[in-house]
């Protein structure tokens, strides 16, 4: 129904329940009974309160809630309540209509109580109740019309039944009376135990929107009981009298009572903001979520069950596997984000008649849920961080040791035997020129063999082709050098920027050096492309294989490559050569 | 005398030296294995012992040369060394060694010297 058409019809409701208010107080006044003047003003404010009461929450109900029933089963009795007035118009055709709908207000109360909240009945034996209850009122009435159209009119003042006083005359109930009052107790006993029942059996959520309606009801129902018992058990029906006027000030506030458990799930969402509260203060593990999402949704059985990562497995938050598929006793809605489900949220399937509660859980349990593997992230990037900031200063006492050892071994002693042949031939002044050659070609040699080392050795801390010229002259410089022929197959022509520039240098030499040294391989190839905002540096040699990417090497390059915000890919199968790729963004 | 070290051109340099100053040399050995066997077949009175040698390193061997099972006869052991002194802390004290030299002031009085010879 379009919302334009639904004011319509409210306004019309109303305006018809207004109209129904004034005829019932027409008919009682002018309906041709003479009606002591005393009880006609407790008896038209009672009663109207109650039509009205029934019809206006009725339709609020409806607003609030369209897709539920109660709202137009309350709308329904209200109407009916006032209906009974026809009976005190003094004519046969009022005087039938007015027997026929006396007592369908009663049926609608028993419908409307035995399938509460819904409106609809749930199982065989409500579906019983509730036609027994409407079998009570019109054909009964219709089939005591038929038998005997005087039945119960000369039965206290008229009009019958609208006007609550003791009965006048001699108390004398047919057996016929017995019967029907015994089959009305039976189905009123018959309501409450199924309504008790019901709420025994509903989890907690269930019990916060039955319990307002259910305790009304039963107050309702309890008194008619009695009131209905005493004539059965030959009471003076005096003692009817203030047990009738209770039930039908109750019956005024009955229906707010049913209002407050139809939407008390919109009360329940204002805890919604307290969920978000109670989600930032506490801690994000997963027994707090459940315990704070339980609470928001007043169902002490919510919880919720993670996704696995990248498999269609769910566990709860013990870790064990959980079962997410909505059955009988269990609700299900997905928590997403960026349309990937992140985890399940499972509760009572009586709150699924609270959508926008559950909805406004969902979300902040999935901002939470969000939240936490947010958390999650950034732990595991902080520990590989400071993982790779260990090797990496491992990595460069490493270097600092190698670059001691090689000038111990190399340059220093070279040194020491210069120094040594000097010592020697000025010993030797006297000499034979011939010995005395000999000694300084020999001092000569050491010093060019230690310069030349000095020299590889600064190279290789820092290549300073590499700073002066770039990329391309470096790594052909490196080519040159290196122990296996290495094809250089492309280099891009401008300059990236320096530390790029500079992990680009070593991943080559790293590589070109493994190759040489681990692979046996007997060519290397060499290429670096810009690729988007990106370099790409591949090495490919056609050696043995079965490189670790985990060893010390190629693990200390990665956390280079990493260093720069790049990443580089090791793919090394056994006596299948091995290529390094790595990816360097530039921006 | 027996000149340990695995750089052949210092060997070389220092067995023409420590000759020139007046020392008998009587063998080389480029590792600790070797300086062993040299030991065990030439009997040296004084080993010239480089500190940084490929398997075991110039105190090891010093420790072993030194042994009270009298295989070795207990020569005089001299480290040397192309570090200082200073880079090796108390080691060079603690060792059964007889002195240091550092490798570019070797000379037959430096050794002389370190053996306490006039």
């Amino acid at each position: 129904m379009s919302p334009r058409r639904e004011a319509v019809t409210t306004w019309a409701t109303a305006l018809a329940a207004v109209l129904a208010g004034a005829a019932a107080a027409g008919a009682l006044v002018r309906g041709g009974y003479e009606v002591p003047a005393e009880l006609v003003a407790p008896t038209l404010v009672l009663n109207l309160a109650v039509g009205w009461s029934f019809i206006g929450v009725g339709l609020a109900a409806r607003r609030r809630r369209p897709g539920n029933r109660t709202g137009v089963l309350m709308v329904l009795l209200g109407f009916a309540w006032l209906a009974r007035f026809l009976v005190a118009v003094d004519t046969t055709p009022a005087f039938v209509l007015g027997v026929l709908l006396s007592s369908v207000s009663l049926s609608l109360f028993v419908h409307l109580l035995v399938t509460f909240p819904t409106g609809r009945t749930g199982s065989p034996g409500q579906r019983a109740i509730v036609v027994v209850g409407y079998l009570l009122s019109a054909p009964l009435d219709a089939v005591f019309l038929a038998l005997g159209a005087q039945r119960g009119r000369g039965e206290g003042p008229p009009p019958n039944g609208l006007l609550i006083t003791p009965a006048s005359g001699e108390f004398s109930p047919e057996p016929v009376d017995l019967v029907v009052q015994a089959v009305v107790v039976v189905l009123f006993v018959s309501v409450l135990v199924s309504i008790w029942t019901r709420w025994c059996a509903a989890g907690a959520a269930a019990r916060r929107a039955l319990t307002p309606g259910l305790v009304g009801g039963t107050v309702v129902v309890a008194t008619l009981l009695v009131q209905r018992t005493a004539i059965l058990l030959f009471l003076p029906p005096s003692a009817g009298v203030v047990l009738a006027w209770s039930a039908q000030v109750v019956l005024v506030v009955w229906p707010v009572a049913l209002l407050l458990g139809l939407l008390r799930g919109r009360l329940d969402r204002s805890g919604v903001g307290r969920l978000v509260v109670d989600l930032g203060v506490g801690s994000a593990a997963p027994a707090h979520l459940r315990a704070v999402v339980a609470r928001a949704l007043h169902d002490p059985t919510a919880d919720i069950a993670y996704r696995v990562p990248g498999t269609d497995t769910y566990v709860d938050a013990a870790g064990r596997p959980a079962d997410v598929t909505p059955c009988g006793d269990r609700a299900v809605t997905h928590l997403e984000r960026d349309g990937e489900p992140v985890a399940v949220l499972r509760y009572d399937p009586v709150l699924t008649e609270e959508p926008d509660l559950v909805e406004a859980v969902a979300a902040g349990a999935g901002l939470a849920v969000e939240n936490e593997r947010l958390h999650a992230e950034v732990r595991e990037q902080l520990a590989e961080v400071r993982a790779s900031r260990t090797r990496l200063v491992e990595a460069a006492d490493a270097g600092r040791r190698r670059v001691e050892r090689d000038l111990h071994d190399g340059a220093q002693q070279r040194l020491v035997a210069v120094g040594l042949a000097l010592r020697l031939a000025r010993a030797r002044l006297a000499s034979p020129a011939e010995e005395l050659d000999a000694l300084l070609v020999e001092a000569g040699e050491e010093l060019t063999a230690a310069l030349a080392e000095l020299r590889e050795l600064a190279r290789g801390i820092y290549p300073a082709l590499l700073t002066d010229a770039g990329l391309g002259p470096a790594l052909a410089s490196l080519a040159e050098r290196a122990p296996v022929p290495v094809v250089l197959e492309g280099v891009p022509p401008q300059r990236p920027p320096e530390p790029v520039e500079q992990t680009c240098y070593f991943v080559v030499s790293e590589a070109v050096t493994n190759a040489a040294k681990h692979a046996s391989a007997s060519r290397v190839e060499v290429s670096v492309v810009p690729d988007g905002g990106e370099l790409r540096v591949e090495v490919a040699d056609d050696g043995v294989g079965g490189a670790d990417a985990e060893g010390s090497g190629l693990r200390g390059l990665a956390d280079r490559v990493a260093a720069v915000g790049g990443q580089l890919l090791v793919s090394s199968p056994a006596r299948g050569g091995t290529r390094v790729t790595a990816t360097l963004p530039c921006g | 005398m027996l000149i340990v070290d695995d750089h052949a051109s210092f060997r070389s340099l220092a067995r023409r030296l420590l000759m020139a100053d007046g020392f008998d040399v009587v063998g080389e050995a480029g590792d600790a294995a070797d300086a062993f066997d040299a030991v065990r077949t030439l009997a040296p009175d004084v080993v010239l012992l480089d500190i940084r040698l490929p398997d075991l390193d110039g105190f090891g061997v010093a420790e072993v040369l030194a042994g009270d099972d009298g295989v070795y006869g207990a020569p005089t052991v001299v480290l040397v060394s192309s570090r200082a002194r200073d880079d090796y802390g108390r080691r060079v004290d603690a060792s059964p060694a007889r002195g240091f030299i550092a490798k570019d002031d070797l000379s037959g009085d430096a050794l002389r010297r370190v053996l306490g010879d006039p």
